[in-house]
């Protein structure tokens, strides 16, 4: 699968490269932003809310506003990369290189994962700082992570490949991922919500994600975590094989 | 590796985009160790033809191997015995320069201190080694150029292409780049080099190859190609839409 294992660590690293010298961009607004939704919902207005999932209202709040983050930023950076690559013509460094569709996929994807990891370890050790809100279920943890980071690594890359202009990019994160994440039960439990609007969040594939990520820390969701990781394992790999497949036809890459 | 196999050989090479046809039935051979020129007027299929070359461009007929190898059967072969200088500067602006070699180098499968010396080693020879942690945007044009050039060597490759490689440098830098292709070439490289300044490729080509509207219209070297006239009127003369 891997032949190239040296250029595939290269593109990996470059990734990082990029990531770390945008720091300001990527790393440090999930932080902050975390930091507030924290203070004002968590903190702030949380205190007047009884226990949710059996914890407080902001220890419930940790693993969504962690799901809320990743997503954000593991979208946002493959896209850019890809479009700026795309853009600028630097892409061409790793297309003329004896790189595979595959090799160069997965080096986005992998960087895509490294770097959701670390944005959701910085924001686990605030959580668990400011209200003692720490995972129970490691290799839950992880394992959603890294699912959710490919998914939205890969669908970086599809759209990184479709845009015309930088302004596309943001179609994806306005009008479907914010809206999606912000409905799909970061802020409160679907439990809590009228029978309707239940039925309907079963349709957010964000929900999926979060409640399967919350489990890790509350040992508990509002659907079974079979269905919860099957759903977001599902998106993953259809969304890694729609991006292989377009950058093996060299989509907007190769003329 | 076929050392018998011709540095490039193309064979009836067709590229279409929808109903345009760029490049129209090219055929031609590169020997290796030639400083070959690929000469054309604007949209002649200069630039369609080595992005084909390279993989850039997807062939829609007809066939191109590097060294015996194809480029599109057996690419991972093929690519690296080829290094491409394009015309744009195309450098990832999150790196410094040494580290633009440096990471050009990993792509190709390379690592470790002997690439480390070779980036070091082409930065002092094109003149950068002062500006190595630099990113490119901070270069005057002309050191762009040259890292170009550095860049596309990185790898040791066999053939070298390069995309007008001298277009909007001053005098003085053309000279000197002449000197550093010509060191490259009496040294085994294999170079073909598109120009749009005729005297620059009387000056270095050994071959030279004349593409009109897709289509090869010269193949010859380049003394049989000027005969007693100057390549300016023969290119003129062929190139006459």
């Amino acid at each position: 699968m891997i032949v190239n294992g040296v250029g595939f660590q290269a593109l990996v690293k470059r990734e990082m490269v990029r990531t770390f010298s945008i720091i300001n961009q990527v790393i440090w607004p999930p932080v902050i932003q975390t930091l507030l939704y924290v203070f004002i919902f968590g903190l702030g207005l949380g205190s007047r809310i009884k226990e949710v999932q059996g914890v407080s209202y902001a220890q419930f709040l940790i693993p969504g506003l962690i799901m809320l983050q990743l997503i954000d930023q593991t979208y946002s950076e493959s896209s850019s990369s890809v479009f700026q690559g795309r853009f600028m013509n630097s892409i061409q460094e790793l297309l003329i290189a004896p790189l595979s569709a595959i090799e160069i996929v997965l080096g986005y994807v992998v960087a895509g994962v490294v770097r959701a990891i670390f944005i959701a370890l910085l924001i686990t050790a605030l959580g668990v700082v400011l209200v003692h809100a720490a995972p129970h279920e490691w290799l839950l943890y992880v394992v959603t992570i890294v699912l959710v980071a490919v998914l939205f690594s890969s669908l970086g890359i599809i759209f990184g490949l479709l845009a015309e202009k930088f302004d596309h990019i943001a179609v994806l994160t306005t009008f479907f991922i914010t809206p999606l994440v912000f409905v799909g039960g970061v802020f409160t439990s679907m439990q809590l919500l009228p029978p309707l609007l239940q039925r309907v969040s079963l349709f957010n594939p964000m929900f999926y994600m979060i409640d399967s990520f919350r489990y890790s820390y509350t040992l508990t969701g509002d659907v079974p975590l079979g269905l919860s990781l099957g759903v977001v394992a599902a998106l993953a790999l259809g969304a890694f094989a729609v991006a292989l497949r377009m950058t093996a036809t060299g989509f907007k890459l190769r003329t | 590796m076929n050392g018998a196999a011709p540095a490039l050989r193309i064979d009836n090479l067709v590229k279409r985009y929808g109903d345009f046809t760029a490049v129209d039935d090219i055929s031609f051979v590169v020997p290796e160790g030639q400083f070959f020129g690929l000469l054309g007027p604007n949209g002649a299929g200069k630039t369609t033809t080595i992005n084909a070359i390279v993989g850039l461009a997807k062939i829609t007929a007809g066939s191109i191997s590097l060294f015996g190898h194809d480029v599109v059967r057996d690419w991972r072969a093929a690519r690296p015995l080829v290094g491409l200088a394009p015309q744009e500067y195309n450098f990832d602006r999150y790196l410094n320069i040494r580290d633009v070699l440096i990471f050009q180098a990993g792509y190709y499968g390379l690592r470790g201190p002997a690439v480390a010396k070779r980036a070091d080693l082409l930065l002092e020879r094109f003149d950068l080694a002062s500006k190595a942690k630099l990113v490119y945007t901070k270069l005057s044009g002309g050191m762009k150029r040259r890292l170009t050039l550095a860049r596309a060597l990185i790898h040791e490759p066999r053939l070298v292409i390069l995309d007008e490689p001298t277009a909007g440098v001053d005098v003085e830098l053309r000279l000197e780049l002449w000197s550093m292709l010509r060191e490259l070439n009496v040294n085994g490289t294999t170079i073909i080099l598109t120009t749009h300044y005729l005297e620059e490729a009387e000056e270095l080509c050994d071959r030279i190859g004349i593409i009109q509207d897709g289509r090869l219209v010269a193949l010859e070297t380049t003394q049989q190609l000027i005969g007693e006239g100057s390549l300016q009127d023969i290119f003129l003369e062929l190139t006459r839409r």
